[in-house]
């Protein structure tokens, strides 16, 4: 490794460093006068520390939607290289391209395209997928009889079965409650203290220069 | 086998075997020990007919691709690390890996033979090493019971065929059965049948529908209709689109009803969204209200009723900025047009409305905006699929409202719209009106009677005669509500002219009071800290009785109307002695402007509610009027609505149905190849 790539690693560490650092500090203390005593000027402080994040976020999402540019040009051009070597499926996604450009060109706020084509067909890819769950729910002891198979359909019925509004189902609708409230209740809890918890250690890792990027 | 790369059995002398190979041949890393694969590149495929082959601009490389290019000579490949890192010998490895690699060795022990149900400990034990051809990949292997779990997962999506996944045992029983497609296409044509009858005929309806209000249990989202009810013409509020097409079948009805509420007010809906499609999509739902409107003669106009801004790009980076950088945000229309809205913050904002079809999106608005607006609340709208995690957070945090969920929840939703402004149809108006037909009896004249039962405006003067404050500035429409709605005297909010005993006790002791000098609204809360919950609001000019103080004086423990004990900060208000007559005029003064303004009593019927006291109705009566937008709330096409429920309702039991039916005939399988395994 020369030293020329090594400055520049340490270069990009450096600055990944100083933004993160930069935002949290600036998005943690900034626009709270209370931090300052609320005494004459802490206003004015807070703003200016403030200001950093305010204008990296800014940045931040510029960078975002010009990545979105970028990505739909690099779209095309990938696949008019598939297409220059006979790929009919993306000749078909150029093709469709093309017309809905030319079609919000011409017909200005007109929408009507996504309620004929995308809407129908995302609908119908959903459906497909209630299918395929439901076709995997009636073959879960085919793969797994044991008893966490039998558990995993006793409950997938219960919640189904009370869901319907059959007063001969009501007994089942406490079941139901039940499994909502306390079991699913506390894997949601989970899921959310897992995501909070794996954000700070991505974000001190980040930081602290633990997880660098492929050249940083 | 003997050429399979085993890492078990992997030695010093097959390294050195591997890297006198590696210089015959050139092979280097774990490749040296692989057999030589036939090569994967396919051959060319013929080119379409008719489609000459486009030539390409040669595009010129960036400098810095150029550069980077150039220093990839010197650089080692990606697969040259990672054959450095797999070649490693046993002692370069640092004391956690060698450990993991003995539990690995553990784990791999062959487990018995033949198992009908599978042992928990296969479930328990940690990826063994297996022995696989491969490069990285078969680095990381799976345990036997995460194979199985992943040839489950495999065969959910409709995978191997049966007799593959029979893991020894028997499948002559079921074999013709279990090996056609059968079952699959049985399924599928049930569930397709029980959903589309409903729409053929009603005769084929199972089930109740819903209920027209909502489950007394669930306060919530009676809470959130009634903030939405609250609403005036003065009011703005964000509506989050946070849903694509693949979610519009379940939540547009409950998009397109929360909108029309919204719009009856008379309030404002910004739509905003982190989703490009979602804007388009919401625009669409806009004109689907237009349409129904063209019977009346009246259109939503873009700019004037509502505003659609800006794509948010970037997902929770892009909520960052909604939060904070509101103001430029709001500029900004879809179409990249000034909107010429001009707020600081999102708490200019009355409601947040958020519709989300995931999980990830309810958590990015909580986490990204919620936090940053904390003085306004987020009223949820999600799927089925999402309720968990909403219902997480509207349990969690006072901040949150909801969730309504899903299509059932939309059903009730629109029949307690459709009940409520229904009833300010000018037919039905007169018989519920009594009372206030004898106030205005003084006050206004028959033809003016007679106009409040028609489409014209209403009289105004009446209604000024019948409330108990001046209402010449409510909106004109004011009638319709007050006509159906709880009559103002069951406000509890005391009154000079209601309590005598008031004006009598005037003189006798002054009564120590705070008066919120805060320009804006400020908090109530339940304890003398930020943290607390919110039990109401105050704004400009309100007074308080004080009933005592926090040990620094910072917090006064204050009594709201309706004798609710509340905490409100020292330095938002300004403490007095006043007479008890001033007091109360106040208050009532107070109470009539919640007439604009009916937030305060909206909180504090959900703290009511959490105390499991009776609700007080006064919140009702203090509702905002908006009679001349009926229009909007009762022109809904609902052909399709009871069909849809219906369709849930046979679907979801013939969903219940195969999946029992299935499961029935896996289970005696299992259990026929268990006796035959003991048999055996």
């Amino acid at each position: 490794m020369g030293r020329g790539q090594r400055f520049g690693i340490a270069l990009s560490a450096f600055v990944a460093f100083a933004v993160g650092v930069t935002t949290a500090l600036s998005l943690l203390l900034g626009d709270n006068p209370a931090l300052f005593g609320n005494q004459p000027g802490a206003e004015q402080l807070a703003e200016l520390i403030a200001a950093p994040a305010d204008a990296l976020l800014r940045l931040a999402t510029i960078v975002v939607a010009l990545s979105i540019v970028i990505g739909i040009a690099n779209l095309l051009y990938v696949h008019a290289g598939k297409l220059a070597r006979g790929k009919f499926y993306s000749a078909v996604l150029l093709a469709s391209f093309g017309f809905t450009v030319f079609w919000q060109v011409t017909r200005p706020g007109d929408t009507s395209l996504l309620e004929a084509a995308q809407l129908p067909i995302e609908s119908a890819l959903a459906a497909l997928v209630a299918l395929s769950l439901l076709h995997g729910g009636s073959r879960v002891l085919g793969k797994r009889a044991d008893i966490w198979g039998l558990l995993f359909v006793a409950v997938v019925v219960v919640v189904l079965l009370a869901s319907a509004p059959l007063a001969e189902l009501a007994p089942l609708q406490a079941w139901r409650d039940w499994l909502m409230r306390v079991p699913v209740g506390a894997g949601a809890r989970a899921i959310l203290l897992g995501v909070a918890l794996g954000a700070v250690v991505a974000g001190t890792r980040a930081l602290l220069g633990q997880d660098r990027s492929v050249r940083g | 086998m003997s050429e399979e790369f085993n890492w078990l059995e992997y030695s010093e002398e097959m390294e050195a075997a591997a890297l006198e190979e590696e210089g015959r041949s050139g092979r280097r890393g774990l490749r040296r020990l692989l057999p030589r694969l036939p090569s994967l590149r396919r051959p060319a495929l013929p080119r379409m007919p008719g489609i000459p082959r486009p030539r390409l601009p040669k595009l010129r490389l960036p400098s810095l691709r150029r550069r980077g290019g150039a220093r990839e000579s010197h650089q080692p490949s990606a697969a040259d690390i990672l054959g450095e890192q797999l070649n490693r010998p046993l002692e370069d490895l640092d004391d956690r890996l060698r450990a993991l690699r003995e539990r690995s060795v553990e784990a791999s022990q062959p487990a018995p033979s033949h198992q009908a149900l599978y042992a928990v400990d296969d479930l328990l034990a940690g990826p063994a090493l297996q022995d696989r051809p491969g490069g990285v990949i078969s680095a990381v292997s799976l345990s036997k019971a995460q194979q199985q779990q992943v040839e489950m997962l495999r065969d959910v999506v409709g995978g191997a065929p049966e007799a593959a996944n029979a893991g020894g045992r028997s499948p002559r029983f079921f074999s013709g059965f279990a090996l056609s497609a059968a079952p699959r296409l049985l399924g599928s044509a049930v569930l397709l049948l029980a959903v589309s009858l409903p729409f053929v005929s009603s005769d084929y309806a199972e089930g109740d529908l819903p209920p027209a209000e909502f489950h007394e249990d669930r306060h919530e989202p009676t809470t959130f209709y009634n903030l939405l009810d609250n609403l005036t013409g003065d009011d703005y509020v964000l509506v989050a689109f946070e849903y694509g097409p693949a979610a519009a079948g379940e939540l547009d009805i409950l998009a397109d009803l929360l909108l029309r509420h919204i719009l009856a007010q008379r309030a404002k809906p910004i739509i905003v969204s982190s989703n490009p499609i979602a804007i388009v999509h919401a625009q669409n739902v806009i004109r689907a209200i237009n349409r129904s409107l063209d019977l009346a003669g009246e259109q939503l106009l873009h700019g004037e009723d509502y505003f659609l801004l800006r794509y948010l790009p970037g997902g929770a980076l892009g909520l960052r900025e909604l939060s904070e950088n509101f103001d430029d945000v709001a500029r900004i229309s879809a179409k990249g047009l000034p909107t010429g809205l001009q707020f600081d913050t999102l708490d200019e904002m009355t409601e947040i409305v958020l519709i989300a079809a995931s999980a990830d999106d309810i958590r990015h608005w909580v986490e990204q905006v919620a936090s940053a607006a904390e003085g306004r609340r987020l009223l949820v709208a999600t799927s089925y699929a999402a309720q968990p995690l909403a219902q997480a957070y509207a349990d969690s945090l006072d901040q949150v409202i909801g969730p309504i969920v899903g299509i059932r929840d939309a059903y009730t939703y629109g029949q307690k719209l459709e009940t409520n402004f229904g009833a300010l149809l000018p037919a039905e108006a007169s018989p519920q009106e009594p009372e206030f037909e004898q106030l205005d009896a003084d006050a206004s004249s028959d033809s003016q009677a007679e106009g409040r039962r028609g489409p014209e405006l209403p009289a105004e003067d009446a209604i000024a005669t019948a409330l108990p404050q001046p209402t010449e500035t409510a909106p004109p429409t004011a009638t319709y509500f007050a006509t159906d709605r709880p009559q103002p005297t069951d406000t509890p909010a005391p009154r000079a002219t209601d309590s005598p005993t008031a004006t009598a006790t005037a003189t006798e002791a002054p009564v120590r009071v705070v008066v919120v000098t805060s320009g804006q609204r400020v908090n109530i809360r339940r304890g003398p800290t930020t943290v607390d919950d919110i039990l109401g609001l105050g704004y400009e000019g309100d007074m308080f009785e004080v009933i005592g103080a926090n040990g620094d004086g910072s917090w006064y423990e204050i009594l709201l109307p309706g004798g609710v004990e509340g905490w409100i900060a020292e330095f938002l208000v300004d403490e007095r002695l006043v007479s008890a007559a001033e007091l109360a005029g106040a208050q009532a003064s107070a109470s009539a402007a919640d007439t604009q303004r009916g937030e305060r009593a909206v909180l504090q019927r959900e703290y009511m509610l959490r105390l499991g006291k009776p609700a007080p109705r006064f919140y009702q009566a203090q509702a905002p009027a908006s009679g001349d937008r009926l229009e909007v709330a009762l022109n809904r096409d609902r052909a399709q609505e009871i069909p849809r429920l219906e369709a849930m309702t046979l679907g979801t039991l013939a969903a219940a149905l195969a999946i029992i039916f299935g499961n029935v005939i896996y289970a005696a399988r299992a259990l026929l190849s268990l006796r035959g395994t003991r048999g055996d």
